[in-house]
């Protein structure tokens, strides 16, 4: 681009333009979520030689359904922010505003963040914040029975990648490049899950809609025992929500496919975000 | 104007970090590092730095319900009961109705022997929430130690129609039958609990011992009493070897001896754990790697398994029984052509083990060579006849 300037004037235009021109590039950062879909059909949930809440493990059946190739991103979150800062005052905290972290460099204050930070997942959020956007976005969490079978797919996939103990994922322990902080979403391309979802594993823990109960795979799975549990949406009743796929502060361990992880669904913290999900129309299952 | 343009976006781009930096933290910013500070620290299994950091947030905003609640369970890790009762009731205060933080200080009582305390914050976690099987596990247990044994019989069932191999439910239960005098289904029980429980689980044999006693079996009363000093000792030596442990972190011997006993106990993750340790004491010996090798393998990591297996070859290579844990390891993975590969070296380097003839010759039967998978069958049966 050849910029030229000949008076205050067109010195003003130019910077008007930029600073509209660099939130059009803020805002199509922030474009429509990419979607993969999750075909219908029979996987199998939990592990036998895990952690107790794994077991056992049992046969779930899901209707097709779409999940969020990436976890949800300031930029993305930042443009629902800004709908319900719409009409406030200034000292007024608009509502779903996630928790600034300034003792945390990589993660700071919000908004600022969403602008230096654009990629990367936003954090700082509790559920009903998460469950708000997705709402906003006519979509919703998924489930935890949905977030395991786009992490293992059909396979028995230890971590979303398959067995082996390099990580292709953000954990604390890894030697990644972002040691003790968020990576952008979509950093380990080969970490990408049976569906080709990324970073499943690591990063952020991430909401999902179900409450958790230690021993719902137990009973839910002998209501089915002869044959697949349809469709399950967790207990009726809990205090916490669970969370799965590890974070940054995570060891690789906790961010197996079938590690399961909860959290009181109001608390913000810097290492939980989300990713989205969508039931498909009948005509894509 | 370029350079104006350049200077005037890397301002507004740091903008941000130069707020953050200039910024005296708030309350609230304390506030949060605490908080986020706690968390990590109880991922980390250090409790104690928890603890201050949850009671520094809480300082700053004490009537915060759930951190109050973690706070407890840090306290409850660390044995500090009464303290965590207390954080709990004050949690409990602010969210009278939350399940966990109810179940928190039922258990809290429970472990202080407070059990006519812990029924009431138990009956409502499960009114709460019919399903919560820790709930009413934790309930019954309380009854059993209240002696109202006749109540606790329904909640343990009740606990195990929910979560079915829970080992510790059916010993309760066979304690609840066996003061009912209802020694059938107080030996049914025990049982069970022996099937659902960890390795040389010694109570229930106790239990069992009780049982067949009163019926007059004094033959079977006899080995399960033996069973079950057999299991206390253990048990005494676990103990032992865990404080030597931690007293004298670099005692090798001491850490062996741990791994074997966790590897006879089928505490294969703890197992893990202390293998390394003992690698990183002695890290030339095949022993250890092998170890971690078999402890993976039960936890179904085959790759770090076959890691393990292939660095202790490297110190031994020589060992026959090092190749045939890598041929399982590779069978495990469905590589037929590299765990015959292992499974003949191993052969070869020791003809005279039977089971390396009988795995090779399944997988030979896996990959439908039937000729070889006879002829190793035959060499099987051969040693094994042998050997009697």
């Amino acid at each position: 681009m050849n910029i030229s300037c000949r008076n205050k004037n067109s010195r003003f235009r130019i910077v008007c333009t930029l600073i509209f021109s660099l939130g059009l590039c803020f805002d199509a950062l922030a474009a429509e979520p990419e979607l993969i879909l999750v075909p219908a059909g029979t996987f199998t949930m939990g592990s036998e030689r895990r952690a107790a809440d794994e077991r056992p493990m049992h046969k779930v059946y899901l209707d097709a359904y779409y999940i969020g190739k990436y976890e949800v991103t300031n930029a993305e979150y930042h443009e629902f922010w800004k709908i319900q800062s719409e009409g406030n005052t200034p000292d007024q905290i608009p509502q779903h505003t996630p928790e600034n972290f300034l003792h945390l460099p990589h993660i700071g204050e919000w908004p600022a963040r969403a602008e230096r930070f654009p990629n990367h997942p936003v954090v700082g959020i509790s559920w009903h914040d998460a469950a708000a956007y997705a709402a906003w976005k006519g979509m919703r969490l998924p489930t935890e029975a949905e977030w395991e079978k786009a992490a293992r797919g059909y396979t028995n996939r230890i971590w979303p990648w398959g067995g082996a103990m390099e990580a292709h994922a953000n954990t604390a322990e890894a030697k990644d490049g972002y040691e003790n902080r968020i990576a952008p979403v979509g950093s380990f391309p080969k970490g990408k899950s049976y569906y080709g979802a990324l970073d499943m594993a690591g990063n952020v823990w991430e909401w999902t809609a179900d409450w958790y109960s230690d021993v719902y795979y137990a009973y839910s799975s002998q209501a089915a025992a002869k044959r697949p549990k349809k469709n399950p949406t967790g207990p009726v009743v809990g205090s916490w929500r669970v969370l799965r796929g590890g974070s940054w502060i995570d060891t690789l361990t906790r961010c197996s496919t079938t590690f399961r992880f909860y959290l009181y669904p109001n608390l913000k913290t810097a290492f939980v975000g989300f990713r989205l999900a969508k039931t498909a129309e009948k005509s894509e299952k | 104007m370029r350079n104006w343009l350049t200077i005037a976006m890397l301002l507004s781009l740091c903008a941000p970090a130069l707020s953050i930096a200039d910024t005296a933290p708030s309350d609230h910013s304390k506030y949060v590092q605490h908080v986020e500070q706690g968390f990590v620290l109880t991922f980390q299994g250090n409790n104690k730095e928890a603890i201050s950091e949850f009671e520094a947030a809480l300082a700053i905003a004490p009537e915060h319900a759930e951190i109050l609640h973690y706070l407890g369970m840090a306290y409850a890790q660390e044995e500090l009961l009464n303290k965590a009762v207390e954080r709990y009731q004050r949690s409990l205060a602010l969210m009278p109705d939350n399940i966990e933080a109810l179940y928190s200080l039922g258990v809290a009582y429970f472990k202080l022997d407070k059990w006519a305390a812990a029924i009431a914050p138990l009956q409502r976690v499960v009114a709460l929430d019919p399903q919560h099987a820790r709930g009413y596990e934790m309930l019954g247990k309380s009854l059993v130690r209240l002696r109202r044994y006749a109540e606790a019989v329904p909640v343990l069932e009740r606990a195990l129609a929910l979560k079915p191999h829970a080992a510790g439910t059916y010993y309760e239960l066979g304690n609840a039958y066996l003061n009912l005098k209802e020694y059938p289904k107080a030996i049914e029980n025990f049982k069970q609990a022996i099937a659902f429980g960890s390795a040389r689980y010694a109570d229930p044999h106790f239990g069992l011992g009780t049982a067949y006693l009163r019926l007059g079996d004094r033959e079977k009363s006899r080995a399960e009493m033996q069973i079950f000093q057999q299991y206390q000792k253990e048990y005494a030596e676990y103990e032992r070897l865990t404080r030597l442990t931690r007293n004298e972190p670099n005692n090798l011997e001491a850490w062996t001896g741990l791994a074997s006993l966790l590897m006879q106990q089928k505490n294969y993750g703890r197992a893990v754990q202390v293998f390394q340790k003992c690698i990183e004491l002695d890290p030339n010996n095949a022993i250890f790697y092998h170890g971690l090798s078999r402890a993976f393998m039960n936890l179904n990591y085959p790759r770090p398994a076959i890691e393990a297996a292939n660095k202790a070859i490297r110190l031994m290579p020589n060992e026959a029984i090092l190749y045939n844990t890598l041929g399982s390891l590779y069978a495990m993975q469905g590589d037929s052509r590299n765990a015959i590969v292992a499974f003949q070296k191993a052969i070869e380097l020791n003809s005279e083990e039977p089971f390396y003839h009988l795995n090779l010759s399944r997988l030979y039967q896996g990959i439908g060579n039937q000729k070889l998978a006879q002829e190793h069958h035959r060499i099987y049966e051969y040693l094994m006849s042998k050997q009697k």
